[in-house]
């Protein structure tokens, strides 16, 4: 249970406190509700480069990090298709320099022309690093433009290439930052050991000037329901085979998504999981494999990727997979498997409540997607999902005319 | 208001710690208890000194702790992965140069019902046949995709140039050791190293007193006690006589760079001013070679050095990912930092910020039991307790930029540094 004050500046901004005498930190949070999905499909990477410009100083101080690191602290950010998130932990005795720094990078920035082509250029770096000298580094760019062929999920946080990035203009810069950088715009979340009145005082003293900025109306194109199967063939210079089965599921909020997301812990979360337990240790088909989600607030994914075992045939593999899923949705999941998934959602939702930073970070992102008091119902829903959900949920994800899949094959 | 006038800042100048516990079982195994937890949750560590540097063959240390949880006398593989699952418990394995052991990460609730599983990996393994040989050509897999990796191979290029082929710390995994290892190399490194004599616990979190006792019964008995191999004394370095080690990769866009020799480690008194000087140069991200490299060249996303401390042995390493084409231009300001570093005083300014930064680490550090459990398991691979980090803090205080220009010029000279490229 994380317990919370909260209130709304007049410009919009809301100022969520959690306090927890445990800890002698303090940890702010400040997520902006722009992601990659609000980029323009000319100027992809877009939203991810500007976080990187947000560190290379605000109107009146010169540099973001530098105080920060004085004052005892330590900073980092992320971007993801939907959101971007950034956060300070430091001493709770020196609340107030986040404060500061926050609040003067929420009201303007440097806008300097040098450090936005450095920035660029770290980015382009990043880009080479993750996605071009790596082995699979392009399944990631593949797989979305599979996958979505209207939605700004076609493209991955870091952008469809490097040209995207170094074209960048100031006055794009400029534009973004003044519609979504606004209060109104943003949740504020401290925590640890500090005072709710406090932390508002603060809050009014440091944000409470800015200026709101326009009502956020998202339009963005929505993705058309797939009614086909989607196959990808690529060969590269990659040691083994590998396969990567994306299906799409509902949104953030669709009533099954609780259901949905135990199948994958089915699936893979742990040694006891079905693909681990039946194709890597039992039929010995893939050295490695796992599901994971895409966790985003339009419809996502949920994949499965798999390395092949040395000599064994992409077809086996494939059907070995499929064999899987299929199952899930012809067969009801025992009580017991069952009671498991939920016992591991449990366990895992206490162990992130250990660090205060993971508390304030989750109360963000639940205010973001309506209601910071939901980030407290989450181990209900999950404990309230039946077998009999589980199953429809199986049977409504895996279709094949509902799965992109992406066989990767070396060509060594 | 006036926005560019920064807040006060209030300095860390002591720190408090949280409770540290410390007893033995009936055996004589020593026990630190962290229980300071707000959470239900509970963390048990068992440290062996089983790593690698005590096998006498590659890859023995890492898969005799990597088969603990594929069956013991009374468990299955799959019933292990069971029960630890079904109570949404982690339970992790790992080895490394010095240490080896593993991890039972559960909700408080369910710890009694988890350690005798948990505490039966430990001393009744049996290392089947069946499993070693799917996990044996999981990790060949594995190697052929690591063997991809431009930062992976330079890692291997630097620590067997610095070490040599027959040092545990030079020595690299390739296909036909894999090959070469059998249930009974295991079976004699398990009986040999993970014994009660070899093992120090470590429990974290908030959990009932009565813990101690259960932690007795499965591994205080003076039956768990075995004459452990006294250790190797110690292996020659054989270090490369080149120090340059490129390798070409003409389909990469990048190259990995990793630069650095021989030092010291954590038992040498110039240990603790020297990681302050390391923090200055590449040790956070407001160091030197980041403003440089990365934040005024863009020529990375990321560049950091350390000291690399082990028990045998330290070395200084300096790892990048940059442009192909930056290369030889990063290698140049690398260079030309060393040289600042060996020439110049650091001022004032520069240094309160690095001292203020690594105080504020400290704390980080030691917040909550999980957190301090991870810091104090650093410390007692050394025989360390928590007054080293009181002494880290003194000398963060009042070390001065006159000795830390005199340690530049003894621990830093780039002439005499491995350079190894990969791409």
């Amino acid at each position: 249970m994380i317990k919370f004050e909260e209130t709304v500046l007049k410009n919009g901004l809301k100022v969520i406190v959690h306090e927890d005498a445990a800890t002698t930190m303090a940890a702010v949070n400040i997520l902006y509700k722009v992601g990659s999905r609000d980029e323009d499909i000319q100027q992809t990477g877009f939203a991810h480069l500007f976080e990187h410009f947000m560190f290379e100083g605000s109107k009146n101080i010169p540099e973001f990090d530098t105080p920060l690191q004085n004052a005892g602290g330590e900073n980092n950010a992320f971007t993801s298709t939907d959101i971007t998130n950034y956060y300070d932990i430091l001493p709770a005795n020196n609340l107030e320099t986040a404060f500061w720094l926050e609040s003067d990078r929420m009201l303007s920035l440097a806008f300097d022309e040098e450090s936005l082509n450095t920035q660029k250029n770290v980015v382009m770096e990043e880009f080479k690093e993750h996605y071009i000298n790596q082995p699979y580094g392009d399944v990631w760019h593949k797989m979305c433009a599979l996958a979505y062929k209207v939605h700004p999920y076609q493209w991955p946080v870091i952008g469809l290439n490097l040209e995207h990035i170094e074209q960048v203009k100031m006055q794009s810069a400029k534009d973004f930052f003044f519609k979504y950088y606004r209060p109104n715009n943003a949740v504020l979340v401290v925590g640890g050991n500090v005072k709710a009145a406090e932390v508002f005082a603060l809050a009014e003293k440091w944000f409470g000037e800015i200026p709101s900025g326009e009502t956020i109306i998202r339009n963005l194109p929505k993705e058309p329901i797939q009614n086909e199967e989607r196959v990808l063939e690529v060969k590269a210079d990659v040691p083994v085979h590998s396969i990567y089965k994306a299906y799409k599921i509902g949104t953030r909020n669709s009533a099954d998504f609780y259901a949905t997301d135990l199948l994958r812990d089915i699936l893979s979360n742990g040694d006891s999981s079905r693909l681990y337990r039946q194709l890597v240790k039992e039929e010995k088909l893939f050295s490695s494999i796992s599901a994971y989600g895409t966790d985003s607030i339009d419809e996502g994914l949920l994949l499965v990727e798999g390395k092949l075992s040395k000599d064994v045939s992409m077809d086996a593999a494939e059907s070995a997979i499929e064999k899987v899923l299929y199952e899930m949705t012809q067969e009801k999941i025992s009580d017991d498997e069952l009671d498991k998934v939920k016992n591991k959602i449990e366990a895992y939702m206490v162990f992130s409540e250990v660090n205060v930073l993971n508390r304030v970070m989750n109360l963000a992102y639940f205010e973001m997607l309506g209601n910071a008091a939901d980030v407290n119902n989450e181990a209900e829903k999950y404990r309230a999902v039946t077998a009999e959900q589980m199953q429809a949920a199986a049977a409504k994800v895996f279709r094949k005319e509902n799965c992109n899949t992406i066989r990767y094959f070396s060509n060594n | 208001m006036n926005r560019q006038l920064a807040p006060e800042i209030n300095l860390i100048d002591s720190i408090t710690f949280p409770k540290v516990e410390q007893l033995k079982l009936d055996n004589g195994v020593p026990v630190y208890l962290l229980n300071e937890g707000v959470q239900d949750v509970v963390k048990i560590e068992l440290m062996f000194k089983a790593g690698k540097w005590f096998e006498s063959k590659n890859l023995v240390a890492d898969f005799t702790n990597r088969m603990l949880r594929e069956g013991t006398k009374n468990y299955s593989a799959k019933q292990i992965a069971d029960t630890f699952d079904y109570y949404g418990a982690n339970f992790n394995t790992s080895a490394g140069f010095e240490t080896a052991g593993a991890s039972l990460f559960s909700l408080t609730k369910h710890i009694d019902l988890l350690l005798p599983v948990f505490a039966e990996v430990f001393t009744e393994s049996v290392f089947p046949e069946n499993e070693l040989n799917t996990i044996l050509s999981n990790r060949k897999q594995r190697l052929s995709v690591d063997l991809k990796k431009n930062d992976f191979l330079a890692n291997r290029d630097f620590l067997n140039a610095l070490f040599g082929k027959n040092h545990p710390y030079g020595r690299v995994s390739e296909f036909e050791h894999f090959d070469n290892i059998f249930v009974d190399d295991l079976k004699s490194f398990y009986k040999s190293y993970y014994s009660a004599t070899n093992l120090t616990i470590l429990v974290a979190g908030k959990f009932p007193p009565s813990l101690v006792e259960q932690l007795n019964k499965y591994f205080g008995s003076k039956s768990l006690l075995r004459d452990v191999p006294a250790a190797p004394i110690d292996y020659a370095i054989e270090s490369s006589a080149e120090l340059i080690h490129h390798t070409e990769k003409s389909d990469s866009v990048q190259s990995a760079i990793i630069i650095g020799n021989m030092s010291i480690n954590k038992t040498h008194p110039d240990f603790l001013k020297l990681s302050v000087l390391n923090t200055v140069f590449g040790g956070y991200f407001g160091s030197r070679l980041m403003s440089n490299i990365r934040e005024e060249k863009g020529y990375t996303y990321g560049i950091y050095s350390s000291f690399a401390s082990y028990p045998h042995a330290g070395f200084i390493e300096i790892a990048s990912e940059v442009g192909k084409d930056v290369r030889e231009a990063t290698l140049k300001e690398i260079q030309r930092e060393i040289n600042v570093l060996r020439t110049e005083l650091i001022d004032d300014e520069e240094l309160q910020v690095v001292k203020n930064y690594m105080s504020g680490k400290i704390l980080r550090s030691i917040d909550g039991p999980l957190k301090f459990s991870e810091t104090l398991k650093g410390l007692l691979i050394y025989n360390q307790d928590v007054s080293y980090i009181d002494q880290l803090l003194k000398t963060i205080r009042e070390v001065t930029s006159e000795e830390l220009l005199q340690l530049a010029q003894k621990y830093f000279d780039y002439d005499k540094m491995y350079k190894v490229t990969v791409g």
